[in-house]
Parts: structure tokens; C-alpha cells; sequence
């Protein structure tokens, strides 16, 4: 059994009545009800299936993130500011995994300023070298909402309209210092379709509560990090778009890898159009923009000549499992499965007290297989399988 | 839904329901069969107000077949906003009866309020004092001058009131409900005055919403209540301080500037007899005969139980007539001069003063030679004279009717009432103001004309705690006393009790204070939005919040969270207030800081994000050192056998749960209660706080530290902002109809009521 992720140290929860939970079963032992409370929290996933829900699949997300000094409270190891900059590496990866033809942008508050630590970007190594630098920030002052979402929509408002405009804020303080009042920007926000959304890390606040529900976002409280990291997860599936975002079609260029060399007559050195501000030199291979032939060492990325979207064809397609989600399995208590006990992917013995039958190609899975299938895979195994045999 | 609780149809206007709602109607209804009288304990914010409303309506609409049982509802409530809000759970009420059963039923509710919150005359309306608006409404209607207005026309009137007299009273007001906006509605579109309207209505109307004063103020009821019906039901809502409303309405306060203005009335009271016994002395004739024939008519009236009956008119007086001495218009106003004299010389003391009421009148008797009988009818005999002598403005008669009132509670009663002179302040020993208190210890002498009068009096609140204390200090032998809790899925509710203390010696101890300015720092870190801190007193806290001023902690305090400050000035208070619930509302955060027994923690609630946490700074004990309260507490331990001690923690504890009660207005709301003494923990107090308090107290969160405070509440604030759906409540604390018929539930619900 692999090790629990850690929780909050025992002394710093509440006080809480383990011995409650547990209860004895017929013989007197424990085990049942422990085996019990670990699988419950393996289960404790959303299962929420969008259905026909149109998706934004072109994300723009700012993350507002919180330096104030509230976040040097150590309630998350070491303190705030370093567990969030931690987490926040690990869903710029997720977020580009599942949107490769998304952006993000960061911005960071404090002392009542707003301040853009990187621009609106489709490339997360950039972020995460600024979020590495960013851990010695000392934290000073109150936050300011009002100016963070200000400066976020300085730039989201001239995104596309077929494009999703979201803000992510984690947000440590209780108070927000602003120079105006809040409710006129959340208006604003509303009528530009922004979707804000907020991670609390230390309690509820009303003005996040009304922030959220007015814009159509998501508000939650962490109770402790293994939580905070859950709900982080939950902002890297693309969100539905309101029906009221245009659609269109949208011209995207596939440019093709080449790779030049000094022996080809045709080659022609080439400064990399995201790298000129950078020292490195002219390459002579690259992808080249099909419409004006500006060079790029890397994609996805928007033409900086022309404005054409450059992508591959893997990134289009690795975006395309959000908007055929695959089914939840059925739940079925282990007793009324009748063939043989073992799992379709993982061989093993199904010891659990309950299957999962997979709708369509009625095979069934342990709780861990059922985990990965969903979270990672976005397809079944065992249909795949027939499929291809067929 | 329609519920049915023993036989009784209720027509319920939501879907679902609280058990303990359904319990508490249980109770109501056995109350009500039993034709006694009730006290009923339920938390505030598990809609107290629709279920009492839902189950009277439906034993009124059943009760009509059968002519004699309940056909009035009296709802009495302490404030203007909660009165509309009672008539507004009415009118959804109505809407659904309609809804249901399909008919207009004529049904007519309405609220009363005074003459401020009712005129609609251009001129008067615009006063912004209530007395100005009454004394001026008195100049404009009064009977003789509208008589006047027959010689000569130009005597102003108020047409309002001329055309309701022409016509108002033939024609009843439409079935319906009224809120006083309502009835200024109506009042304009008939051009009637809704003020007298109203009053003219509630005689037939089902349902009555009005204050406590109408019915417990001698002065008041007499004029207003005098002729409810007697099958009806009294609600007293909010009704943990009804012993306090009773005394006040009886007792008097007389200071030197009183007995200025009242001497002033008799001197103006002596030239008007004169004029008039030069012009028209037929009428001062007339008015002799009357007294002569003594107060038959009162009398006849009385016997034949048409009227509520005045605890300041005391039975034995009126079969007697007037007592000869004070029967002409000169010899009273001798007679008042006399006690006037007499007061004025009492109040000339150089130290304080105490007596019973048959020493005061034995007192009286010798050096003044005044007798007992005369005083007693003082008060009648003032507002004959008054009559008679048409005088138009009665508000500027307040000081003499003051006076002439006390005259008749004190020759009247010899127990329950006690006087106190005082020389000065005790506060500032050296300034001179001597003021006479006549103050009643005895708050069933108000309250018990209502109780022998009325079918059921249902008293109500969210804090009764200890409940038996309430039947004993008012004199009344309830049929039912039940407390009920508040069923919840999770807690709501945090209730630390914090080990610190502001005993009277300690507290002016420095490291209390700082341990107390260290509290709040904390708290105000970790807590969202709103605080509500409360404190025993003005005094103290002025002490307080200066001496963390110089330690720096207010400074370190805003650095969190804005401070805001109640004071003893109404308007002071209404403006921090509103800025607090801005600073709340724009994430701002804020603390108020604000007194037990102040406005703050009697009539103003912290919903949601405008209280997320109450700390409470000591036991709010009254000031024990009054003379006043020490007269009182020996009375009652007199004659009701309460311990000083008792009492003193009641009273506290009341107004601590009143304090803490004010954060927590729903089942979706939350809050954490913070207690800040030691003394909590003891059983004697903890036993008094309402049930529904004490259950959220564990061992684990007795007698916490500082840090071990904010650990709890961090932990508790998470907790509580994770997401709470509607359908999680379903079927544990909030029922639909087949789930509350369910044998089980019904089970679970006759536990909930806890009988004592």
C-alpha cells in the first residue's frame, strides 16, 4: 500500500475523536473500519462528468498570488509563501499537460500593490523559473484585490472572445486594502466575461464569496495542504464557457520541425522570434510560421509577426479528452461480481470491497487502476483494446 | 405544507421544516388548549416568529366555528424593524392560505406604532421628536378645539383626523394585512388618519402587531388596550428583559428640573382656572357634580369586564368619590402646590435616603399635612381637570402628570415600590443633583392585569434561561415551560471559554489587560470579516481601549482589521455602526467594540460575515453598588425567595447569552463564541446559559489559553468555509412533510423539547 500523502502534524488540527470513527466489528478487531477510512479517502475524488457542456479549451489565466505578510504563517510547512510557490510549479506542469494551447500569467500582491511577475505566456518553463525566484520575496503589507484584478484585466480584456478569460487568486490575507470600491470592478469583471476564482488559505471571506458567485468562479477554503494541492488540481480541467462567449474559427498554423544544416543550400540563419530579447544567436533549424516564416525554437506560441497560433498536432489532440470525458465506472460492491477476482489493467487481485465495471466494455477495475484510468489515461484500457482488434 | 399537530390543521408556507419548529408548535398548541399560559425558549434564527404565527392562525380559523375560544392575537415586539418583519412572515403566510385554499379569507392583521411612525399630516409628520409629533397631533384633534372650530373657522384642524371621525368608523378597514407603511397607504388614498385608524382597528382586528409599551405601560394601555378582547392570545416576543420593561413603565424618576417645569404646569394650571372661572364658571361646576357622583361610570365598566384593568387605577377607588379636598379646582392645585413644596424640601438632602412607601406617607402627613385618600386619586383627579379645562397640549403637562402619578403608586401600594433620595451622582460626588427615584421592585404588579385578563400570554425568546425563574418573578403560574434546541448537521457554532479574568479586583490589573488586548490581536489575525467584542461597561471599557492604546496594541490590531467604537450617543453609534458593516462588507474586516446591555447587543443582529466571532470581556453583572438594585435584590429575596446570587448570575448570563446570540441568526450561519473569563467555567454559571449554548461546550474547549484559542478557531473557520448544500440538511435539521410524519421523527422531535 503506498504511503498516505503527508497531512497537517497531528498537533496542529484540532482536537479530533479518533476513537469515534473506529468501531469494532463482529470479532472485536479494527482492521475493517481502518481499511475503510483509508479507501474512503482514495475515493474522496470529484466525479463530476460535464456531459455536453462546452468547454473553454483556449484558456487565459492570471494567478494572483498573495505575498502579504499573512503568508508567512507557518501553518503549511515551511511557511505559506513557499508551499504555494511549490504547488503552484506543480500545476503550471498540469495546466500545460491538459491545455497545451493555454496561457498563463502571474501576478504577485502585496504591501497594496499588484505586480506582474510574468506575462501572459504559453510556455511554463519561464514560469516556473520566475516562481523559483520568487520564494525569497519578503512578504510585507495587505494585499489588494482591487488592483490585482485590475492589472490582470488590463491585459485579459484584450484577449479574443472565443477564448476563456480566468483569474486564479490564492489568497492568504482576511483583508484587501483597495483603493475603490470592489463592487464597481466586479461589474466590470462580469461584463468582460472574467471568471475569478479563489483559493482561501486561511478562512472565508465575504468579499470572495460575492467576488465568485458574481463572476461564475469557484471559492474554497484549504483545510490543510494535501487539500490545498487537491483543490489547485481542480483549476487545471478547463472550465465550462458561458454561452454567451462567441465561437469561431479559429486559423491555427502546424509548422514543421526542420532541422537546417550549414550544408544545405536553402537554409537561411534565423533569429528566434520569442528568443530576441535573449543573447542566443541565430539558429538555422526551427519551426517556421506557414504564413510569414518568422522562426520559432518552440510551440505552442502565437506568431509575433502575424498572430497566427502555432501548434502541433499532439497539443491539439492530448486537449481533446476534455470534451469527450470518459464515463465514470460503476461502483458495485466486490461480492456481486461473479468471474474471476482480478483486475483488467493491473492483473492484480481485487481485494477491496468494491469494483468498478466500466460502462461500455463491462471489464472491471480496482479503485487504483479506476484512479489512473480517470485522471491520467482519459480512456479505457479495455476498449481501446477491442477497438483495435476489431 | 399542511401539517397536522394533534387534530390541528397548519398550513405551513414553506416546503420544508425544522424539527424543532414542529415541536415548538406542539407545545404552543397544548398551551393554548389548556387556556394557561406559556414559556417557550427556542434559538433565534429557527424561525420562532412563522411557526407561533402559523399555529395561532389555524386555531383562530378553526376556532371561529366554535364562538368561543381564541379570536385575537396579540403580538407584541420591542422594535419597529422587528414589528414590520413579523408582519411581513404574516403576509407570506396569507399569501399561502390563499394559495391553498383558494378563497379570500377576511383575515385582518395590522401593526401599530406611534403617532411618529404613522402621521401623515404634512406638518407634523416633519417633527423629527416623537413628543412633538404627539403634542401637535394633540393640538390639532383635541375634542374642543375641533368644537372650537365651530365659532370660529379658522382654528387649524387636521383633515386627516376630520374626515376618519366623519366616516372612518363606519366602515371597517378592509380584511387584509397592514404594515404601517401600508396603513399610511391607505391612509392617504381615504385621506383618513391612519394613526387613529389604526387604533379604531385593532379592536376587530384577528391579529394585532405591536410593542410591549401598549400593553405594559399603565399610561399607554389604558389609552390604547383598554378594550382587547379577552379570548385572545399575548405574545411577548424577545421577552428575556420583560421584567425590566415592567419595572420601568412603573417607576418614577423626579429630579429638580422635574419639579421646575412642574411648578411652571400648576402655575399655568391656576391661571387658566382663573380665566375660565371668570367666563365659563358653569363648567368648573359641572365638573364638581361629576366627582361628587365619584367614578361610577370607570366603576361600572370595570365590573362588567370591558376593560383591561390599570394597575394605577386601583379597584378600591373607584367606588369611592372624590375625597372632598381636592374636589374644587382651587383646592387641588393648593393641594398640588403642597406636595410640590413637600418634594422640593425632600430633595433638599445632603445625603442619601432610603424608605419604604408608608413611611414616605407618613412623612408627608406631618410635616404637610397631606392624607393618604387625596393622593390617592391624584391622578385621576389631574386628567378630570385637565378635561375641563381644555388644555391642548398634554406634553407640556408631562411634569405634573409625572408627579400626580407617583402620588397615587405611592399611596396605593405599600409593598413592591421603595424610594430613593439621593443627593448626587455617584460618579461625581461633588455636584449636586438630587433625584428622587420611586422605583418598582415588583415587575408582576405591571404584567398582571395582562395575565388575569388575556386567555393565554405566551412569553418567548431565545434566551430564558434558567426558565423558571421567569414564572417566579412575574407571578404567574405557567402550563407549559420548554426550552428547545437547535438541531445541526455540523457545528455551528464554536464555543471557547478563554482563562482569563476581570474580577472586580483584578480587573484593572495590567496584565489582564494585556492578556485581554492579546486575545483580541490574535483573534483579529485569524478571523474573517467581523468581530463583535463586548464589554461589561462603558467605563471600563474606556479604561481598557486607552491603556492598549499606550501598550500599542490597537495599533497592531489595525494593521488587521478597522476599530470601531460604541458610545453612549445613539447617532455616534448608528454611524460606526453602518461603517462597520461597510468594512465587513469590502473585506476590509472590522471590530467593534461594544457594552452588554448596550444598543448593540440588545436590538442589532450580525448575520453571517458581520459577526464571524463575539468575544465577551468578563460577566456582564449589573452595577451592584446601585442602591436601587440592592433594594430590589433584598425585595426579591424577600418575597420570592430568590438569592441575591442567583439573581445576579441570571441577570449576567442572560445578557451574555443575549451578547453571543447576536452572531449566530440561522442554520447556515456560523460563528465562534469566545467567552473571555474563567468564571464561565464554573457550574453555576455555565448551568444558566440556554440550553442551546450549552451543548456546543466540551471539556476541550473549557479553560483555553491564548494560542490554543486561535488553534481551535483556525481550525474551525476551515471547516466551516468548506461547501454546505442544502440537501445535506435534508432530513436531519430540516424535514419534508413525509419525513416528518415518519414514526421516527416524531420520536426524535418529543425529545427536543426539554420540559422543566
Amino acid at each position: 500500500m503506498d504511503e498516505e500523502p503527508e497531512r497537517a502534524k497531528r498537533w496542529e488540527g484540532g482536537y479530533e475523536r479518533t476513537w469515534e470513527v473506529l468501531k469494532e466489528d463482529e470479532s472485536g478487531s479494527l482492521k475493517a473500519t481502518v481499511e475503510e477510512i483509508l479507501y474512503q479517502s482514495k475515493r474522496k475524488r470529484v466525479i463530476e462528468s460535464h456531459g455536453q457542456v462546452r468547454l473553454g479549451m483556449m484558456r487565459h489565466l492570471f494567478v494572483v498570488i498573495d505575498c502579504s505578510r499573512s503568508m508567512e504563517d507557518q501553518d503549511l510547512k515551511p511557511n505559506r509563501l513557499t508551499s504555494t510557490l511549490k504547488l503552484m510549479e506543480a500545476f503550471i506542469d498540469g495546466y500545460f499537460d491538459q491545455n497545451p494551447i493555454s496561457q498563463v500569467g502571474i501576478i504577485t500582491t502585496k504591501n497594496k500593490r499588484a505586480e506582474k511577475l510574468t506575462d501572459l505566456a504559453g510556455n511554463p518553463k519561464k514560469h516556473i523559473a520566475m516562481l523559483k525566484k520568487a520564494v525569497d520575496t519578503v512578504c510585507v503589507g495587505e494585499p489588494s484585490l482591487y488592483n490585482s484584478l485590475k492589472l490582470a484585466i488590463q491585459t485579459l480584456k484584450h484577449m479574443p472572445g472565443h477564448t476563456s478569460r480566468e483569474i486564479l487568486i490564492i489568497l492568504s490575507s482576511l483583508t484587501t486594502c483597495d483603493p475603490a470600491n470592489i463592487y464597481e470592478m466586479t461589474k466590470t469583471l462580469k461584463s468582460l466575461n472574467v471568471r475569478v476564482s479563489i483559493i482561501g488559505l486561511s478562512a472565508e471571506v465575504r468579499v470572495c464569496t460575492v467576488l465568485t458567485r458574481e463572476t461564475g468562479g469557484s471559492y474554497h477554503v484549504i483545510l490543510d495542504e494535501s487539500h490545498f494541492k487537491e483543490l489547485l488540481m481542480l483549476h487545471v480541467k478547463p472550465p465550462p464557457t458561458s454561452s454567451s462567449s462567441e465561437c469561431s474559427l479559429i486559423r491555427m498554423g502546424f509548422p514543421q520541425h526542420t532541422i537546417g544544416s550549414l550544408a544545405d543550400q536553402d537554409a537561411k540563419p534565423a533569429f528566434s522570434m520569442s528568443h530576441l530579447d535573449s543573447s542566443s544567436g541565430p539558429s538555422l533549424g526551427g519551426y517556421f510560421c506557414p504564413q510569414c516564416h518568422s522562426n520559432y525554437t518552440e510551440l505552442p506560441v502565437e506568431c509575433k509577426v502575424c498572430g497566427l497560433t502555432l501548434v502541433s498536432a499532439p497539443h491539439l489532440a492530448r486537449s481533446f479528452h476534455h470534451l469527450f470525458p470518459l464515463d465514470a465506472f460503476i461502483e458495485s460492491p466486490v461480492e456481486e461480481h461473479q468471474r474471476n477476482g482480478f483486475c483488467q489493467a493491473c492483473q492484480g487481485e481485487l481485494k477491496d470491497k468494491s469494483i468498478f465495471t466500466c460502462p461500455s466494455c463491462r471489464s472491471v477495475f480496482c479503485v487504483e487502476c479506476d484512479l489512473f484510468i480517470h485522471d491520467s489515461l482519459h480512456c479505457c484500457p479495455s476498449c481501446i483494446h477491442s477497438q483495435t482488434a476489431s | 405544507m399542511k401539517l397536522n399537530i394533534e387534530g390541528l390543521l397548519v398550513y405551513f408556507p414553506y416546503d420544508y421544516i425544522y424539527p424543532e419548529q414542529y415541536s415548538y408548535m406542539l407545545e404552543l398548541k397544548r398551551t393554548l388548549d389548556a387556556k394557561g399560559h406559556g414559556v417557550l425558549e427556542m434559538p433565534s434564527g429557527t424561525g420562532k416568529t412563522i411557526s407561533l404565527l402559523s399555529l395561532i392562525v389555524a386555531y383562530q380559523r378553526v376556532s371561529s366555528a366554535f364562538p368561543l375560544d381564541v379570536t385575537k392575537l396579540i403580538y407584541c415586539s420591542r422594535t419597529v424593524p422587528e414589528i414590520e418583519k413579523v408582519v411581513e412572515e404574516l403576509r407570506k403566510l396569507m399569501e399561502f392560505y390563499a394559495k391553498e385554499t383558494g378563497e379570500r379569507n377576511n383575515f385582518l392583521a395590522l401593526a401599530l406604532s406611534s403617532r411618529k411612525n404613522l402621521c401623515i399630516h404634512p406638518e407634523v409628520s416633519s417633527l423629527r421628536f416623537g413628543k412633538e409629533v404627539d403634542g401637535k397631533c394633540h393640538s390639532l384633534t383635541a375634542s374642543y378645539i375641533r368644537a372650537q372650530r365651530h365659532v370660529n373657522p379658522n382654528q387649524p384642524v387636521c383633515r386627516f383626523y376630520e374626515e376618519f371621525d366623519a366616516v372612518g368608523r363606519q366602515v371597517p378597514l378592509p380584511a387584509g394585512i397592514y404594515n404601517l407603511d401600508d396603513l399610511k397607504d391607505f391612509g392617504r388614498r381615504k385621506g383618513w388618519c391612519p394613526y387613529y385608524l389604526a387604533r379604531y382597528a385593532i379592536l376587530h382586528a384577528n391579529i394585532v402587531v405591536y410593542s410591549y409599551h401598549y400593553l405594559l405601560d399603565p399610561k399607554i394601555a389604558d389609552l390604547v388596550s383598554k378594550e382587547l378582547a379577552k379570548k385572545s392570545v399575548v405574545v411577548f416576543d424577545e421577552a428575556h428583559n420583560i421584567d425590566n420593561v415592567c419595572i420601568d413603565s412603573m417607576s418614577v424618576n423626579i429630579t429638580r428640573r422635574t419639579l421646575d417645569r412642574c411648578q411652571n404646569n400648576v402655575d399655568t394650571l391656576q391661571n387658566t382656572i382663573q380665566k375660565i372661572k371668570e367666563t365659563d364658571a358653569a363648567k368648573l361646576r359641572e365638573e364638581y357634580r361629576r366627582l361628587v357622583e365619584g367614578l361610577k361610570e370607570a366603576n361600572v365598566a370595570r365590573e362588567t369586564d370591558i376593560y383591561l384593568s390599570n394597575p394605577v387605577l386601583p379597584d378600591e377607588i373607584l367606588k369611592e368619590a372624590v375625597p372632598g379636598t381636592i374636589r374644587t379646582a382651587e383646592h387641588f392645585v393648593g393641594f398640588l402646590r403642597r406636595f410640590l413644596e413637600y418634594l422640593k424640601s425632600r430633595l433638599r438632602v445632603h445625603h442619601v435616603v432610603q424608605e419604604s412607601a408608608p413611611q414616605f406617607l407618613k412623612d408627608i402627613f406631618d410635616k404637610v399635612c397631606i392624607d393618604r385618600k387625596p393622593l390617592r386619586f391624584c391622578a385621576e383627579r389631574l386628567q378630570s381637570l385637565l378635561r375641563t379645562l381644555e388644555i391642548a397640549d398634554i406634553a407640556d403637562f408631562s411634569a405634573v402628570t409625572l408627579i400626580s402619578n407617583f402620588a397615587t403608586l405611592v399611596s396605593t401600594y405599600s409593598q413592591g415600590f421603595t424610594i430613593i433620595i439621593e443627593p448626587f451622582e455617584d460618579r461625581t460626588p461633588t455636584i449636586a443633583n438630587p433625584v428622587l427615584h420611586f422605583s418598582c421592585m415588583d415587575p408582576s404588579i405591571a404584567i398582571k392585569p395582562v395575565f388575569q385578563r388575556f386567555q393565554s400570554v405566551i412569553i418567548t425568546s431565545g434566551t430564558l434561561s434558567p426558565l423558571d425563574i421567569y414564572p417566579r418573578i412575574l407571578d404567574f403560574r405557567p402550563v407549559t415551560m420548554a426550552s428547545f434546541t437547535m438541531t445541526l448537521n455540523t457545528f455551528n457554532v464554536c464555543l471557547c471559554l478563554v482563562a482569563l479574568s476581570s474580577k472586580f479586583e483584578t480587573r484593572e490589573d495590567f496584565a489582564v489587560i494585556r492578556n485581554y488586548g492579546n486575545l483580541l490581536l490574535e483573534m483579529s489575525a485569524v478571523v474573517p470579516d467581523g468581530i463583535v467584542a463586548f464589554f461589561t461597561s462603558y467605563v471600563y471599557m474606556e479604561n481598557i481601549v486607552a491603556s492598549w492604546y499606550e501598550q500599542g496594541i490597537l495599533e497592531n490590531i489595525q494593521r488587521n482589521k478597522l476599530i470601531f467604537i460604541e458610545t453612549q450617543d445613539a447617532a455616534e453609534t448608528s454611524m460606526a455602526l453602518e461603517k462597520y458593516q461597510e468594512a465587513c462588507e469590502n473585506g476590509r474586516g472590522a471590530i467593534l467594540l461594544s457594552v452588554a446591555r448596550g444598543k448593540v447587543s440588545e436590538g442589532i443582529d450580525f448575520v453571517h460575515h458581520f459577526g464571524r466571532a463575539v468575544i465577551m470581556f468578563g460577566v456582564p453583572y449589573v452595577y451592584t453598588q446601585s442602591r436601587i438594585l440592592k433594594a430590589r435584590l433584598e425585595y426579591l429575596r424577600d418575597q420570592f425567595q430568590i438569592r441575591e446570587n442567583d439573581f445576579l448570575t441570571f441577570d449576567a448570563m442572560r445578557h451574555a447569552a443575549q451578547c453571543v446570540g447576536r452572531a449566530i441568526r440561522g442554520k447556515t450561519d456560523y460563528g465562534l463564541m469566545i467567552f473571555a473569563d474563567k468564571r464561565y467555567a464554573r457550574a453555576d454559571k455555565r448551568g444558566k446559559l440556554p440550553r442551546w449554548i450549552q451543548e456546543h461546550i466540551n471539556d476541550g474547549s473549557l479553560n483555553l489559553t491564548v494560542d490554543e484559542t486561535v488553534q481551535l478557531s483556525k481550525h474551525f473557520l476551515r471547516q466551516m468555509a468548506q461547501p454546505f448544500r442544502q440537501e445535506d440538511q435534508l432530513g436531519l435539521s430540516l424535514l419534508t412533510l413525509e419525513q416528518l410524519e415518519s414514526e421516527e421523527m416524531l420520536q426524535k422531535i418529543t425529545q427536543i423539547a426539554h420540559q422543566t
